[in-house]
């Protein structure tokens, strides 16, 4: 998971920072533990989970595209 | 990361978050590399998800009352011990000897401390002796182990100022408040380097022994049933722990005042502030923590007044 962040957003998170955006992500339910996978325990977003990224991706979308407009301006 | 390491750090997560994530989180630290920064990473992690477990703990209203003047006395202790030091041994003491209202501010510092430890003792002693006694009886190591917090962190402090004193050669204490200023240091003081450096050691001890305590003694009282104990000891205690801090304050405020009056100049310069500081931006530094333990004490004391209010009750 850390790598698959560090390829996404160039940025290491640390352990303790990983697991507190897990907790803090689970507790609001936007995402649920799989089952096991021996020593490996993943994650996938629900669908108040899926929802909410639909929405913050959309946001940063537009804020790119108005930025990049502005840009070129 | 070694198993037993990677099992320490868990460990220090709240035992909620550890119920819930304690084995994977151990498992993943386990093929994690040991790095100084990934340490200080789940350091600072645990520290915020403890933060976070006291917020979402529910304490009665003596339980409140104790954790509050707990931190409460705390912090007072930590800004008398640097309100002391910061005009000890200056030419600041000196001017009190002329100035009776410089003396008098000092003096109703030097009261309210001796009032504030006889409001704690008053509670403390009898509510962990009892804690203490039933731990012990009924096999709580861990929470007899908290009790002694305060003790082993005040022991090692003392240990630590002792033996750096004696490999000084007896010639100088290890504290922040004599690391350098505005005066020459005596010639078989350590270098200056060795100086700063033991002087931010007790520095961290001291901190790291306030917080340790604060965090333990709060621990120790959300553990423990205080309903054997009548409301007015913890009215009363809190209403006269407020009162001393209080009086502290005004006498911390006040002295400042009057030493900016008589003693500008000594109150202006660098002879006994922490760190090489000023007296007065250490005297400021004081204030503002006296300020944060009188807003605390008086939020013991509202703890419970909020619980004896008729209203309330009738609710």
């Amino acid at each position: 998971m850390l790598l698959d962040i560090q390829e996404m957003c160039g940025t290491r998170l640390g352990p303790g920072t990983l697991y507190g955006a897990i907790s803090r992500l689970e507790r609001d339910g936007l995402i649920e533990p799989l089952k096991a996978d021996d020593r490996r325990q993943p994650y996938r977003l629900t669908a108040e989970g899926r929802h909410v990224l639909r929405a913050k991706l959309a946001t940063l979308y537009q804020f790119a595209r108005a930025g990049l407009r502005k840009l070129e301006a | 990361m070694r198993v037993h390491l990677a099992r320490r750090l868990a460990s220090l997560y709240p035992a909620s978050w550890r119920a819930r994530y304690g084995d994977e989180f151990a498992a993943f630290l386990e093929d994690h590399p040991a790095t100084p920064s990934a340490i200080l990473d789940i350091i600072g992690s645990a520290m915020l998800e403890q933060l976070r477990a006291a917020r979402d703990f529910h304490m009665d209203s003596r339980q409140r009352t104790l954790v509050l003047m707990a931190f409460a006395y705390l912090a007072a202790v930590a800004a008398g011990v640097n309100f002391y030091w910061t005009v000890n041994d200056t030419p600041l003491a000196a001017v009190m000897q002329s100035r009776v209202l410089l003396a008098t501010s000092f003096r109703a510092v030097a009261l309210g401390s001796l009032a504030a430890f006889a409001a704690v003792i008053t509670i403390a002693l009898p509510v962990t002796s009892w804690i203490g006694l039933e731990a012990f009886r009924t096999r709580r190591w861990r929470t007899v182990g908290r009790i002694f917090v305060p003790f082993g962190a005040a022991l090692i402090v003392v240990i630590w100022l002792i033996a750096g004193s004696m490999a000084t050669g007896r010639h100088w204490v290890a504290t922040p408040w004599d690391v350098t200023g505005d005066w020459p240091a005596p010639v078989e003081w350590p270098p200056l380097s060795i100086r700063w450096t033991m002087s931010s050691v007790t520095f961290v001890l001291l901190v790291c022994g306030l917080l340790s305590s604060a965090v333990a003694a709060s621990q120790v009282v959300r553990e423990s049933d205080l309903s054997r104990y009548r409301g007015i000891w913890f009215r009363s205690t809190s209403m006269a722990l407020a009162i001393s801090i209080l009086v502290m304050t005004a006498g911390v405020a006040g002295w400042g005042w009057f030493a900016q009056q008589y003693a500008a100049g000594d109150f202006h310069s660098r002879n006994g502030g922490l760190f090489n500081s000023t007296n007065i931006a250490s005297w400021a530094a004081s204030c503002l923590v006296f300020a944060g333990a009188s807003l605390t004490s008086c939020l013991a004391v509202r703890s419970q007044r909020r619980t004896s209010s008729p209203s309330k009750l009738a609710g």
